[in-house]
């Protein structure tokens, strides 16, 4: 243990310096505190620990040497079932911990882990519950450090739609506003994303036709800052003057309404945003993508239903859109576009130094962005068994249709790859800098799918689709397994460093570290660690229940651990979940998952590990009632 | 697709004569950011309405959307603004005239 210490003790100092440096050159933003809380291995202050969004840690103290020794230190049940998405928040001595419906928060004490110091528990309407398309998952917290005459806060979204904002020392809220309303279909799973004294606010409900829209809130009032939707009338989408400047062959003014609709569709054409975002302090952009076109059924929507299925772009003073290229022009599919957003830095073919945006998307293509003005850089098949696309024309920034793939009234199309679940869903992968190579956890599903008309009313389900899912080819059909990969992936060379398959669907995105390991959890009930270089399988641990979030690390007093959820859920737990048999049910999820329940139930909860289990318990006094105060 | 209604079967016809190309592709654009053609034997995008496969919308359905979001915005500038005067948060809109 002496070795790790001294290790730890060296990053801590590393860190330390790396700190000052940038305190030193960053342009002065009110959100500077948020900037170097994520610099520091000591915190995990956002989804994807730093505004990259790379979930990546330097630490080394956990490394390829000695991860066999890797073992539980703690763990927390959060008291509900259903699927536990996302991953906690770390802010000094402090976790915080958010859960499914009815989206508890808990701030825990790192010194002593076992003492719950606060808990919100928000009373929500039970029907919110009847609008959730895909289990009543959660994906996070955000944090806002706070101004000296505000104080520090947790900001949450519930199902039912509201955002909330929590004193972060008391858990008391501090303002409570409407974003959503589940009369409509409306409801929110998304995590709250704070950039300077802004808290982001996505949407879901495209399964409920929803009209998707992404609002700003001044964080510390809760008053509107301004609010872009993805589909209707200009000034609604918030299109700055030189929107797509540098690539006007992606489309520009005057998309949102009639050219790419019929009538008034686009009041109900879905878009919206509920995956990840990233932001460069640098561009002042922050990026996301939109959703799937409602409904399902591509017969009902004439048209390529801008701007769903969008990779934005967008000021996250004014809101407006720099850029917005579409991945999948009239979508057939549901490859809801909404999935991570990782940015890097790297040389492209010709040696040029670019900022870039990397994102694997559902509809099975991983495209890299020029990052400043949205330019296509790369667009490569997550996997070669993808069909509905025969390439990305990069030049013209068109995927070029197979049509024996496509869908269509009247029609059962059969073996589309990748299925609705897409071979890539809301997991937030990681980005490991020294290596430059992408870990993404990938899904092996195809589809055969037969729409179907039907009315749109307000508050209902308007999908017109049945599905049947099943493994793709490299999987066992027979028997329902292999239908997840993890890989490494190379965005400008575009190859695949390594490749592994995996017995379910890699669900809950990944975390790479500097110790080379890529850690993530599978819906089998794992959490696993491979050798970032070569994808060796090094540790793996048993939890309670299958996992859909994504690990974190953080270091504790000289002690790195890693975190992650365990309670599996989301759309590939429903038939668990909900009990459903009809293969056909949960949109077409139940008949590809019929194997799940062999391996893994319900569960809810956090689980902590550190070398050889090293806690704060260590010390078995810590904890203990030591008689009355007085 | 062996029964095809008569106003499909014209719009393929007309597809057929205006774009050489077998089936929609995605390549063939009007202008940029505007490439969608309707599949052989399926309306134009402008005679949907009427077609077999009309999604006969209900004008009043497809609003409610949009009003419902505008009396959220409307409640939420009352609490921000009540908020901002007052230092307190009341998040029940019909407690904020009292005060």
């Amino acid at each position: 243990m002496k070795r790790f210490r001294t290790s730890a003790s060296a990053f801590t100092l590393a860190a330390s310096t790396a700190l000052s440096v940038v305190g030193a050159t960053l342009p002065a933003f009110a959100n500077d505190k948020l900037v170097e809380l994520s610099q520091s291995e000591e915190n995990w202050p956002m989804t994807g620990k730093s505004y990259k969004a790379q979930n990546y840690s330097k630490a080394t103290q956990i490394n390829t040497e000695n991860v066999k020794n890797l073992r539980p230190a703690w763990a927390f049940s959060t008291g509900v079932l259903h699927g536990h998405e996302g991953t906690p928040l770390v802010i000094g001595d402090r976790m915080y911990v958010h859960a499914a419906f009815p989206n508890p928060t808990f701030a825990l004490d790192l010194n002593e882990p076992g003492k719950i110091l606060w808990q919100h528990k928000p009373k929500q309407a039970p029907t919110a519950r009847a609008v959730a398309c895909c289990d009543v998952v959660n994906r996070g917290l955000a944090y806002w450090p706070g101004d000296g005459k505000t104080p520090s806060l947790i900001l949450k979204t519930q199902l039912d739609g509201h955002i909330v904002a929590l004193n972060a020392d008391t858990g008391e809220e501090f303002w409570k506003m409407e974003n959503s309303d589940i009369k409509v279909g409306s409801t929110l799973t998304i995590a709250p994303y704070v950039i300077k004294d802004t808290v982001l606010v996505g949407s879901s409900g495209a399964e409920l036709g929803v009209r998707g829209y992404v609002t700003a809130y001044d964080v510390k009032t809760g008053a509107q800052k301004w609010r872009a939707y993805a589909t209707g009338p200009d000034e609604d989408i918030k299109l700055a003057k030189d929107f797509n400047m540098a690539n006007p062959h992606y489309g520009q003014k005057g998309l949102g309404t009639n050219k790419t609709w019929e009538g008034d569709a686009w009041k109900i054409g879905g878009g919206t945003n509920w995956g990840w975002y990233a932001f460069d302090p640098d561009t002042n952009l922050f990026y996301y993508g939109s959703g799937n076109p409602a409904p399902w059924n591509e017969t009902m929507r004439p048209g390529d239903n801008k701007w769903t299925m969008t990779i934005w772009g967008r000021d996250i003073d004014t809101g407006e859109a720099k850029f917005g290229y579409q991945k999948t022009p009239h979508d057939e599919w549901d490859y809801a576009g909404v999935n991570v957003m990782m940015l890097s830095e790297q040389e492209d073919k010709t040696g040029k130094m670019r900022k870039l945006l990397t994102h694997p998307d559902r509809n099975g293509i991983v495209y890299t962005l020029d990052r400043e003005d949205g330019t296509l850089v790369s667009a490569d098949k997550l996997d070669d068994t993808v069909n509905w696309v025969k390439q990305v024309d990069l030049k013209t920034g068109i995927p070029v249709r197979d049509p024996e793939f496509a869908t269509r009234m009247d029609h059962k199309a059969t073996e589309i790859c990748p299925s609705a679940m897409g071979y890539h869903n809301q997991g937030h992968d990681s980005y490991d800098p020294e290596k430059k190579l992408f870990f993404m956890g990938i899904n092996h599903i195809c589809m055969d799918w037969e729409p179907f008309q039907l009315p749109y009313r307000a508050g209902q389900f308007f999908v017109g689709a049945t599905l049947w899912m099943y493994p793709g080819p490299k999987g066992d059909r027979q028997n329902y397994e292999g239908l997840g990969q993890i890989k490494a992936y190379n965005a400008i060379s575009g190859k695949y460093a390594w490749e592994k398959m995996e017995k379910f669907s890699v669900w809950g995105g990944t975390l790479a570290t500097a110790g080379d390991l890529v850690f993530y959890g599978t819906l089998d009930g794992f959490i696993k660690a491979r050798n970032s270089k070569t994808g060796e399988l090094l540790w793996k641990y048993r939890l309670p229940s299958g996992v859909i979030g994504h690990p974190m690390t953080y270091t504790h007093k000289g002690t790195q651990y890693v975190a992650i959820y365990y309670g599996v859920g989301g759309w590939p737990g429903v038939g668990l979940v909900f009990d459903l048999n009809d293969p056909t049910a949960g949109l077409g999820a139940v008949g590809a998952f019929k194997n799940l329940a062999n391996y893994t139930q319900m569960g809810g909860g956090v689980q902590v590990f550190a070398l050889n289990g090293k806690n704060p318990y260590d010390d078995v006094n810590i904890g203990e009632w030591t008689g009355k105060a007085n | 697709m062996s029964c095809l209604p008569h106003t499909a079967l014209a719009a393929a016809l007309t597809v057929t004569l205006v774009a050489p190309a077998l089936a929609y592709d995605g390549t063939n654009c009007k202008e940029p950011g505007v490439c969608w053609e309707p599949k052989p034997g399926y309306p134009e995008k402008t005679k949907i309405t009427g077609s077999k496969y009309d999604p006969k919308h209900d004008p009043k359905q497809v609003q409610k959307q949009g009003d419902s979001i505008k009396e959220m915005e409307d409640r939420n500038k009352k609490r921000s603004e009540n908020f901002a005067k007052t230092g307190k948060f009341q998040y029940d809109v019909s407690k904020i005239g009292a005060n």
